[in-house]
């Protein structure tokens, strides 16, 4: 796995050094756009369209659109000092209980290692968070973002999840249309609550399977093996050779001027037969 | 004729002042101002022909060419009133038409004359110049790519002139007939220098990156530009063997000549004898080629 941050765990006067890892990774098929004509993959520009040019990376700021039309300017220097220095710490601010936690505020987890020092504090947490059975709630300062996160223990690891700031978190009641004290016929909610048991296992995760997933996976498969590949023209290279010999060859239809007297006479390596044609003069 | 006090030249009517003459721009050739002024005075016929109703640039070397140098754009003053000049995007630039001119700046130390590859009020290249610059010192292929190059452009019906720059490299002049454009010739540029480099891979590059381009030579198409410049033909170099840029003949490049044979101390003579080469080859056509590439 690769180490995307070095920082360490604080509380009180404790401090973990730790190595964090991304603990998920998406598998998504990814493909890419391509002009159907020449089958070449597509390339995107960044343009302004009151210059009507390409913009680079340089030239580029960032605003804020207060009012429609109306900008306030950054840069992204000022951004970076807003956020103030990076401190490379989890700073766990309280704990609470895991059941307290709704799974609408967790965002991404991250696996955390014992740093290069430190494995006993690591080993010490790791075992009074699982006895306890706590979920710290931290304050993590990233890169220059701050965020907010759980630390938890999964198996035998520290782990983080970041989470929703709660103003970040949609109230269920905006949500519309939805029913309030809706009368359920007692007999259909007996049914349904056997139903229910009757299909209770333990959560077994590996039994449920990507089928999109798969299918587009043998589509590809069959793709390739039918040999419907289609090749994005390659840009330049070999053409270059092929272009030049055209263009000697329809010169030579069109009917060549007069040799001169003062030409380079084919001593460097050269496989036209041009000695031939230097004779007329 | 050891002059030891400023004195004044005339030159076409015009009075002009020659300063410190007993000093040595080329040291290890022993030439004086004065004697520069001289053989300035030989080239002028052909160096005017070039640089003539165009922007100039010029390097200074007013302490002789180990002391230290700086580009001249902007009309030195106060301007003598045979100087002619043109404001171009901010800049005075002058206008190296006549000999008066020329004498002038070489006494206020202008060893090398780049001009625009686009006269003055124009926008299209009056020629067009490609640059095939050694990375090395003492490139020993050096005459051998320039004569790969010159094949091709044959190979393509482009008849062409090389020269030395007379630094390490060699310059391929092309005459063209007026009405093409810079972004036209760029493209057969990079056409040709696409080719030569992947034909000849251990030889060419087309790197921008001077630090890529390792040992290769590096063919440049792209200098040919507005605005840019290149050493003019006939230009002196600010280099030990005084070396001035000189038009060759191919039969020349195949005996693989060392450019610093090529200097102001004997530029005279060989101008007697083989007169302006590069005026020997028409304009050339390029509209078989431009209308392939499109």
């Amino acid at each position: 796995m690769h180490t995307i941050w070095k920082g360490a765990i604080s509380f009180g006067l404790v401090h973990v050094p730790v190595k964090m890892f991304a603990a998920t990774e998406e598998k998504d098929i990814h493909m890419k756009y391509i002009h159907r004509e020449c089958a070449t993959p597509l390339r995107y520009v960044r343009k302004c369209p009151t210059c009507d040019k390409e913009v680079e990376w340089e030239e580029i700021s960032r605003g804020y659109e207060y009012e429609p039309g109306k900008l306030v300017l950054f840069e992204k220097d000022d951004l970076d000092q807003l956020a103030g220095e990076a401190n490379k710490e989890i700073r766990i601010l309280d704990f609470v209980d895991l059941k307290e936690i709704d799974p609408i505020y967790f965002k991404k987890t991250y696996y955390l290692s014992p740093g290069e020092t430190g494995a006993n504090a690591y080993s010490l947490l790791l075992e009074s968070m699982r006895q306890t059975g706590k979920i710290g709630i931290a304050n993590v300062s990233i890169r220059s973002k701050g965020s907010l996160a759980a630390i938890r223990v999964i198996e035998n690891c520290i782990a983080m999840e970041t989470i929703f700031y709660p103003d970040e978190i949609r109230a269920v009641d905006q949500v519309p249309n939805l029913p309030e004290k809706a009368e359920v016929n007692e007999k259909e909610l007996t049914m349904a609550k056997m139903l229910i048991d009757h299909l209770t296992r333990p959560f077994e995760p590996e039994k449920y399977k990507d089928e999109y997933r798969e299918s587009l996976l043998n589509a590809i498969e069959q793709k390739i093996a039918g040999k419907e590949v289609q090749v994005a023209p390659e840009q330049k290279k070999t053409n270059v050779i092929d272009l030049m010999a055209a263009l000697q060859a329809s010169l030579e239809a069109v009917g060549s001027e007069p040799a001169k007297a003062d030409k380079p006479a084919g001593k460097a390596k050269s496989k036209t037969a041009r000695k031939a044609k230097e004779t007329v003069s | 004729m050891a002059v030891e006090t400023n004195t004044v030249v005339t030159v076409e009517g015009n009075n002009i002042p020659v300063t410190n003459p007993e000093k040595l721009l080329w040291p290890e050739m022993n030439i004086t101002k004065l004697l520069y002024l001289e053989k300035l005075a030989g080239l002028s016929p052909y160096l005017l022909t070039y640089c003539r109703n165009r922007y100039l640039t010029t390097i200074r070397y007013p302490h002789g060419i180990h002391g230290h140098s700086f580009y001249q754009k902007n009309c030195p003053e106060p301007i003598p009133p045979f100087v002619h000049t043109k404001l171009w995007n901010g800049v005075n630039y002058i206008n190296l038409d006549n000999l008066s001119t020329l004498i002038w700046l070489g006494n206020l130390a202008c060893l090398e004359f780049h001009p625009s590859f686009h006269y003055i009020g124009d926008e299209l290249p009056v020629e067009w110049l490609i640059d095939i610059d050694p990375s090395v010192d003492n490139e020993p292929r050096i005459m051998q790519a320039a004569l790969l190059v010159g094949e091709l452009l044959d190979s393509m019906r482009i008849r062409s002139i090389p020269k030395t720059s007379g630094a390490t490299g060699i310059q391929i002049y092309v005459p063209i007939r007026r009405g093409y454009t810079f972004q036209q010739l760029r493209k057969i540029g990079h056409f040709i220098g696409s080719y030569l480099s992947e034909k000849h891979p251990r030889l060419f590059t087309i790197e921008r990156l001077k630090k890529k381009r390792g040992t290769l030579i590096y063919f440049d198409y792209l200098q040919h530009w507005s605005g840019k410049t290149l050493s003019a033909p006939y230009t002196p170099r600010a280099r030990p063997s005084a070396t001035v840029s000189t038009p060759l003949t191919w039969e020349e490049v195949e005996l693989h000549p060392d450019p610093r044979d090529f200097t102001l101390l004997n530029i005279e003579r060989r101008l007697k004898e083989k007169g302006d080469l590069i005026r020997q080859v028409p304009p050339q056509n390029l509209d078989n080629v431009l209308s392939v590439l499109s």
